[in-house]
């Protein structure tokens, strides 16, 4: 291959590049499915955000924890009393959990915080579901251990 | 001869355009759903996690549009197997980590679960790219037919 067929190949690639950023950009600015730069519930949110202190006192003052990560990660380990409630399967476990919540003087969501916020997706539905006072946690639960506040694990069956 | 090779970068051109295509439709009609199925693999921040999905989903639009036409059939195989070797390398991620969670590589429901087994799914569909980054062929493509064309007027001068 020839040094002007490389550049050639390379030049093309790049025009392809561009083509998909400028075309990507259109269709998301101009039709209603497109996404903006972070999801809604990051870049409008409809929950408040608490640090490890606040969310330790309204968990003392009777707000209810909610689990937002995986499931096998809430099974390893959770904040002592939080329920587990994640985005994926929301709409199977809001019948289940929903009357518990609503009960609740106030709700905190915790969980990961990297690629995806599920715990602050996860109060963006709350919200939806009508609940007014819903906390995301600022920290997750390797925070809430190191702060010596109960951590729930499971217990290991004895030989 | 010369006419088996062109037979087999048709056939690889036209597979590799159809995997692609068929990948993209869903991704860049639903965007949402997409960036929710990189954000599983917890690999990039999150602020960037819609715009690298977005251009994901519209270059292998464009790739396998320009291969389907057989338009700068080099450049589109070379981004083809660029992508592939990337997607490979996400599925022996996701298989050593254990996701388990749909890839989000094409339509359907959990269809398709990330792992060692889309890995080495990926890393078959390099061979036609692979292929065509060596010969990609003349027939049935834009590219080639204006090349002929450009000689012929080269020569007319």
């Amino acid at each position: 291959m020839s040094r002007g067929q490389s550049s050639y190949i390379l030049l093309s690639c790049m025009v392809m590049l561009l083509v998909a950023a400028v075309a990507g950009l259109a269709f998301n600015l101009l039709t209603p499915q497109g996404v903006g730069w972070t999801p809604s519930h990051v870049s409008r949110p409809l929950w408040s955000a608490v640090d490890l202190a606040q969310a330790a006192q309204l968990q003392k003052d009777g707000a209810l924890l909610v689990d937002a990560r995986d499931p096998g990660d809430y099974k390893l380990a959770r904040a002592a009393g939080a329920v587990n409630l994640y985005p994926e399967e929301f709409d199977l476990l809001w019948p289940l959990l929903g009357p518990t919540l609503r009960q609740a003087p106030a709700v905190v969501v915790y969980g990961r915080y990297f690629s995806r916020w599920p715990a602050a997706q996860v109060a963006q539905l709350l919200r939806g579901q009508g609940l007014t006072k819903v906390y995301v946690m600022l920290g997750e639960l390797s925070d809430w251990q190191k702060a010596g506040l109960p951590v729930k694990t499971p217990r290991r069956k004895r030989p | 001869m010369k006419s088996l090779g062109e037979l087999i970068s048709l056939a690889c051109r036209l597979f590799l355009a159809g995997l692609f295509l068929w990948a993209a439709h869903d991704k860049v009609w639903d965007p949402a759903s997409f960036a929710a199925a990189v954000s599983r693999y917890d690999l990039i921040p999150m602020g960037l996690v819609n715009p690298a999905s977005v251009l994901l989903a519209w270059l292998e639009l464009v790739v396998g549009l320009c291969l389907l036409v057989g338009l700068a059939t080099r450049a589109a195989a070379l981004w083809s197997a660029l992508l592939l070797v990337f997607f490979t390398g996400l599925m022996i991620y996701a298989g050593m980590t254990g996701a388990g969670f749909d890839c989000g590589c094409f339509p359907g429901e959990a269809g398709h679960p990330a792992g060692y087994q889309a890995a080495l799914r990926d890393a078959l569909m390099l061979l036609p790219a692979l292929w065509l980054l060596v010969l990609p062929g003349r027939w049935l493509a834009l590219t080639g037919r204006r090349r002929k064309h450009s000689d012929r007027l080269t020569l007319s001068v």
